[in-house]
């Protein structure tokens, strides 16, 4: 950020020493230039924004004008709807799972691949790889392999002598075999921490060495402290992708067994597009979108709020 | 699962081996085979799915089902990579996709290059506030504009065209994208456009012939982006497309595996299929891969200072 600043002062310095003429028509092509993302952000951010918060305070079935009606919406969400409370478990069984195995594991395979050794590009690659891959293609190829009688998970683990599952089946295994589907993409996640990785200096490693610091240590007392800011950046962006999961749950078990799998971006696509025959419920789905919205809110500002607590900044000036 | 944590345990032996300098033979060979030996299971978790899939694209339909099953066909039925994709008319998905997916690049890169140009190098009132608008607009969840915007292309008769999916783009639909353009126009020495300024040309040349040139690693980066976000969109055609003949891939395929009245897909058709799906993306990682690494990287290092 302090870099952002430091370009505005000079430009502004810049702008009194003489180059000000053009300033009328620098406005006028500046604003050519952003028209297209300032019309953008008006349609589809601050109109869908207000104008789904008023849905959320009425009956709306897409058809007739929505009929406000308060805070019912929310009243029903909160105390009658029984398939609420079970999705924000399932929403938050699949935050508390995910997050965490996401973070460990990406910073993990990304500490494994910044080492000197032949052939580390090609584990890179492939460890990447299933996240270029079109998510639907993966999901639908995990579907099968998780298929009990035939598919490979079990078919390896039989071969093994360990034991099977039914996984997607089973109402117990439906969420971690989901997230064992996400995690498969893990990749993504390494690839931010290896470029935070590669930008710790080396000098403070060889300085470590030199005080005779263990490799416990180090972990510890350089590289998680100089990554911390890119910590919180993934922390933020796993979050906040994790609450909105959709694919997964919608082509792996499409919210069952029960309602195990049944999180709040399903809950939210099943009420207001329903199959053929049902009516759709817009002002209902409008009050859960809100609720998952505060709740992405809520992570943001808390992991914000409590940032500077654990991670390192530079203050020096340079 | 079981075997997910010890892969995570085993990376940090070895990862922060280096520091150790004692040059005792016997602990370096451990280590070098330890980070060999958990390279190959790591190769393995990625590759194996991958390679299983084209052996049922090449079983026939029936050897699917075999108990117990057999991990490589028996016979080899390479008429599925005909036949499948016939059955679930890969040719007019992919059609559908690829238009799609390049009018949504082409607007998605070019809208936010602009933004991104006007916002780093031109002085003008309320430059920062939109600045911190588009970034702030980056937290907010798109399910939030799905209902709304649904209500709104219904009245306005876009629905079930692919209006949807395009237009967004060419109205700066990514933030993300504004953001990487202006951090990548902050980066170029100003001294360039006042010298092109003093030979006479107005913004509109600067930025086609001056910047577009020196950008081009940010917009190539941001192409893929674009590419695998519209390539890989599920939700938004699910919801904005009711025609099977308008779906793209992603909607296409998935439909074809969710089983209709009881009727098992067809897998062997299917995983054949799905290796054509998966060409595309896999075709511009390796040509272009150093820019998947480098756009991601960028986002973690502007991010970090």
């Amino acid at each position: 950020m302090s870099t952002v600043s430091r370009g505005g002062l000079r430009r502004t310095r810049r702008n009194r020493g003489g180059m000000s003429r053009n300033a009328g028509s620098d406005v006028k092509a500046a604003y050519l230039f952003i028209a297209p993302a300032i019309i953008g952000f008006t349609v589809f951010v601050v109109y869908p924004l207000i104008r789904s918060f008023y849905l959320s305070l009425t009956k709306y079935n897409g058809l007739t004008d929505p009929v406000f009606v308060g805070l019912s919406n929310f009243r029903r969400l909160f105390t009658v709807d029984p398939a609420f409370w079970p999705s924000l478990r399932a929403t938050a069984y699949l935050v508390l799972l995910y997050v965490p195995l996401s973070l460990i594991l990406g910073l993990a395979l990304a500490m494994f691949c910044n080492q000197r050794f032949a052939g580390v590009r090609l584990v890179r690659t492939l460890a990447y790889l299933p996240v270029v891959l079109p998510a639907i293609a993966t999901i639908t190829l995990w579907k099968f392999i998780m298929n009990p009688q035939v598919g490979l998970l079990n078919t390896i683990l039989e071969r093994l002598h360990l034991p099977t599952s039914l996984w997607l089946q089973s109402p117990a295994m439906s969420m971690p075999s989901v997230v064992l589907v996400m995690l498969w993409g893990v990749g993504g996640t390494m690839i931010i921490f290896l470029a935070a990785l590669q930008a710790v200096p080396n000098e403070l490693y060889e300085a470590a060495r030199v005080d005779g610091a263990g490799a416990w240590s180090v972990f510890v007392r350089i590289t998680l402290p100089m990554i911390s800011p890119i910590m919180l950046l993934q922390v933020i962006l796993q979050t906040t992708a994790a609450l909105q999961t959709f694919n997964q749950p919608k082509i792996l078990t499409n919210g069952g067994p029960g309602f195990s799998t049944n999180v709040l971006m399903l809950s939210i696509y099943n009420n207001g597009f329903p199959n053929l025959g049902r009516i759709p419920q817009l002002g209902y789905a409008s009050a859960q979108v809100w609720v998952l919205f505060i709740l992405i809110i809520a992570v943001i500002a808390l992991t914000a709020k409590f940032t500077s607590l654990w991670t390192y900044s530079d203050n020096t000036p340079d | 699962m079981t075997t997910l944590p010890t892969e995570a345990a085993a990376p940090v032996v070895p990862a922060t081996e280096p520091p150790a300098p004692r040059p005792q033979k016997k602990p370096r060979l451990v280590g070098t085979t330890a980070w060999y030996v958990t390279a190959l299971f790591i190769c393995a978790v990625m590759v194996v799915p991958l390679l299983w899939m084209i052996t049922i694209g090449l079983k026939s339909r029936t050897a699917v089902f075999d108990i117990p099953p057999k991990l490589l066909p028996t016979e080899w039925t390479w008429s599925n990579f005909v036949n499948g994709p016939e059955a679930i008319h890969f040719p007019r998905l992919l059609l559908n996709s690829t238009i799609i997916t390049a009018l949504s690049v082409v607007g998605g890169v070019m809208t936010a290059m602009m933004a991104g140009y006007a916002l780093a190098r031109l002085r003008f009132p309320g430059r920062k506030v939109w600045f911190y608008l588009f970034v702030g607009s980056m937290l907010l969840p798109g399910v939030v504009g799905l209902i709304p915007l649904f209500q709104l292309y219904k009245s306005i008769g876009w629905y079930d065209t692919w209006l949807p999916l395009i237009v967004p783009a060419f109205l700066g639909g990514n933030p993300l994208f504004i953001f990487l353009a202006r951090q990548y126009f902050l980066a170029i020495p100003y001294s360039i456009d006042e010298a092109a300024k003093i030979d006479g040309a107005g913004h509109f040349r600067i930025f086609t012939q001056v910047m577009l040139p020196l950008t081009r690693p940010a917009w190539i980066t941001m192409s893929i982006l674009a590419f695998q976000a519209s390539w890989n969109d599920f939700l938004n055609p699910l919801v904005y497309l009711y025609s099977s003949e308008k779906w793209p891939l992603s909607v296409g395929m998935a439909s074809f595996i969710s089983a209709f009245a009881g009727q098992t897909p067809d897998w062997s058709y299917y995983m054949a299929t799905n290796l054509l799906y998966m060409l595309p993306p896999l075709i511009v990682f390796f040509a272009a891969q150093r820019y998947f690494i480098q756009g991601l990287g960028a986002l973690g290092s502007t991010n970090q200072k």
